[in-house]
């Protein structure tokens, strides 16, 4: 599709990664910048020997936007947004079911139980929304509540401890989840499954019309979309420690804010695994940098719509259009 | 052939507001009583009205996040100002004003720059609230006057029927908007906008200034629900209007209404609302945790969606 591959000058892979990627310009931009700032404000926390434990503080929601970037892509209304909740499902199910009540502590039992948990909730979305038909946002939304409800009845407060490994996700270990969830998408956009998902994203009756199985294509989005918050419920329960069923809903629309920030097209076809990781690590740096400023929350909750309002705003295609109409001399 | 399918699926929300009640009747005792009749009714209106700027919308091809925060808004800025001692038709003015304005503002913007509504109203939504949290700082103070009250009262009446005003009052709403989206311009112009955009700017349509009036009448009934809730609870919250994000988007679709814009209606929403508290007042009845109750709620959408409310086959729309 779009030409990404690096050329030998470093000013001109610059330029390259600028022109190539104009939906995520923005996005980056702004990440620059908000990482400027983040360092100088706390050097300390910053510096190269603490990135592996910025990484894990930042894993969860870059998980989590890469997650609900995928059914986005395959377009028509195609949104998961039981991400959130899920997450919030598999932590306390590892934490509470496994962990606590099963003693189990092994590595290899629990990355696989969040794995299967997340593909089956994405098998169940896919399901609802692409083959059932039922509208994507109101299938996802019934699950958002299903998962809600289970993670309170199977753990009603915050409660439990993780092994050592597990906690080390969110530390020296945090490039592992991450790291993951790059190696897949990396070899998703070498499977032809690729071109067919931006092709059904960007016009899914062309693509029915050529033969492309738009249901399937369109399942399999909601698949990958469980499979990656399998993900980031490992790196959420790495980071919180303990099981904890308040904590999981939230992600659902701060992933979302943070794919649209990152220049995603909500209509589909448009955007991958670098726009969501753009958008959320502004997202992340943006909070972080007004917890060093120490306002209060709500003053943190302003300026994050502001720069979101603002940021799709100037993403928007047809202001672009409408600029370069008006700086074209007549 | 649109208006029977629509029609319909009303319809088939009204069988389920009757059979729901029906089995309600039959497994818990006091669920037909007048207490519990009454209770439903009130927060299905309370509920409706919060849902008819979204099912405006959506006919549209939109969707309103900002309802719960531009309800928490009405809510806290109605009660400070009363408690300040404003006028309170001069209040409604203000908090009606300021909602429509916050509301046009997320439509103009959603149309005239073609980004999702679903982004633009969260990012609105979130910045209002943060507004209202950073101007009561975080405590909210300040009450309903005592006509807002007996309005939306369980205990009131209107004459010798035991329900209070605002059940006659969602009634007529509910005709009016039926009289609006059938018999006026403006209603025409929506549904032609939401089958189709390209056709009906070609018919001379303004979709900025549609897209704006209607996120505005979202907006003034979201604050008016809000008004309302304040009544209702006697107390004023920023986060009150949490659970109506998801519930206004669920009654709509349970009313009928096609996410994809161009059809369905208010006389539907009306139903889905009543459906959705009808339920929840079933689970809890039925001895359910909160956290169930969510649950079984969730499972029971998707059940009554599959059974009524799917889409087409992407080989019908070519």
């Amino acid at each position: 599709m779009t030409p990404t591959e690096t050329t030998p000058r470093a000013g001109g892979a610059w330029r390259t990664i600028l022109a190539a990627r104009a939906d995520t310009r923005l996005a980056a931009l702004l990440f620059v910048v908000l990482l400027v700032i983040n360092i100088v404000l706390n050097p300390a926390r910053f510096s190269p020997t603490n990135w592996l434990s910025v990484l894990g503080l930042a894993a969860p929601l870059l998980l989590a936007s890469l997650a609900v970037t995928i059914p986005f892509l395959a377009g028509r209304g195609s949104i998961d947004v039981s991400v959130g909740p899920l997450m919030g499902l598999i932590n306390v199910i590892i934490v509470q079911v496994l962990i606590t009540s099963a003693g189990i502590g092994s590595p290899v039992v629990l990355v696989a139980a969040a794995l299967v948990l997340g593909l089956a909730s994405g098998v169940l979305n896919g399901f609802l929304a692409a083959i059932l038909r039922i509208q994507p946002i109101v299938a996802t939304l019934s699950t958002y509540l299903i998962y809600a409800g289970l993670t309170l009845v199977i753990l009603p407060s915050p409660a439990g401890t993780v092994p050592a490994w597990l906690s080390a996700f969110s530390g020296w270990l945090s490039f592992i989840p991450v790291g993951a969830a790059v190696v897949i998408w990396l070899i998703i956009r070498r499977l032809p499954y690729y071109d067919l998902l931006m092709a059904v994203g960007s016009d899914d009756r062309a693509a029915y019309t050529s033969g492309v199985n738009v249901p399937a294509v369109r399942f399999t989005a909601y698949v990958l979309a469980g499979l990656f918050a399998g993900l980031a419920a490992l790196s959420l329960t790495g980071l919180i420690g303990s099981g904890d069923p308040n904590i999981g809903p939230g992600y659902t629309l701060i992933a979302i804010a943070a794919v649209a920030l990152g220049g995603v097209s909500l209509a589909g076809g448009v955007g991958g695994m670098t726009a969501a990781f753009l958008g959320a690590a502004d997202i992340f740096l943006l909070q972080s940098m007004l917890t060093a400023f120490n306002v209060s929350t709500f003053v943190l909750q302003m300026t994050y719509g502001i720069v979101l309002v603002l940021a799709v705003c100037l993403n928007s295609e047809k202001l672009k259009l409408y600029l370069r109409n008006r700086m074209r001399p007549q | 052939m649109t208006r029977t399918l629509v029609s319909n699926r009303a319809l088939v929300a009204f069988v389920g507001v009757v059979l729901i009640f029906a089995i309600g009747a039959m497994l818990i005792p006091g669920f037909s009583s007048l207490f519990s009749v009454r209770a439903m009714l009130v927060l299905g209106c309370l509920l409706a009205v919060a849902a008819l700027g979204q099912t405006l919308v959506m006919i549209l091809g939109g969707i309103d996040l900002s309802i719960p925060f531009v309800i928490g808004f009405a809510n806290v800025v109605f009660a400070s100002l009363y408690g300040s001692g404003v006028p309170v038709l001069l209040i409604f003015a203000i908090v009606l004003g300021a909602a429509a304005l916050i509301g046009a503002f997320s439509g103009a913007i959603s149309a005239a720059l073609s980004v999702h509504p679903l982004i633009v109203t969260l990012g609105v939504g979130t910045i209002v609230q943060a507004g209202v949290q950073i101007w009561t700082k975080g405590l909210p103070t300040g009450s309903a006057p005592p006509f807002i009250n007996t309005f939306v009262s369980l205990g009131g009446s209107v004459g010798p029927l035991p329900f209070p005003w605002l059940v006659p009052f969602t009634v007529v709403l509910t005709v009016a908007v039926l009289f609006v989206l059938r018999r006026t311009i403006y209603g025409r112009k929506l549904y032609a906008l939401g089958s189709n955009p390209k056709a009906a700017e070609l018919a001379l349509i303004r979709p900025v200034v549609l897209w704006a009036m209607t996120f505005a009448l979202s907006a003034v009934f979201a604050a008016l629900a809000g008004i309302f809730l304040l009544g209702f609870t006697g107390s004023s919250s920023a986060n009150v209007g949490a659970p109506y994000l998801f519930q206004t988007v669920s009654a709509v679709v349970i009313g009928g209404t096609a996410l994809i814009g161009g059809r369905g209606g208010f006389v539907g929403t009306l139903a889905g609302a009543l459906v959705l508290i009808e339920l929840r007042t079933l689970l809890i009845g039925m001895g359910l945790s909160e956290a169930m109750v969510q649950a079984a709620l969730g499972v029971l959408i998707l059940l009554l969606v599959a059974a009524y409310g799917r889409d087409q086959h992407i080989r019908t729309l070519i």
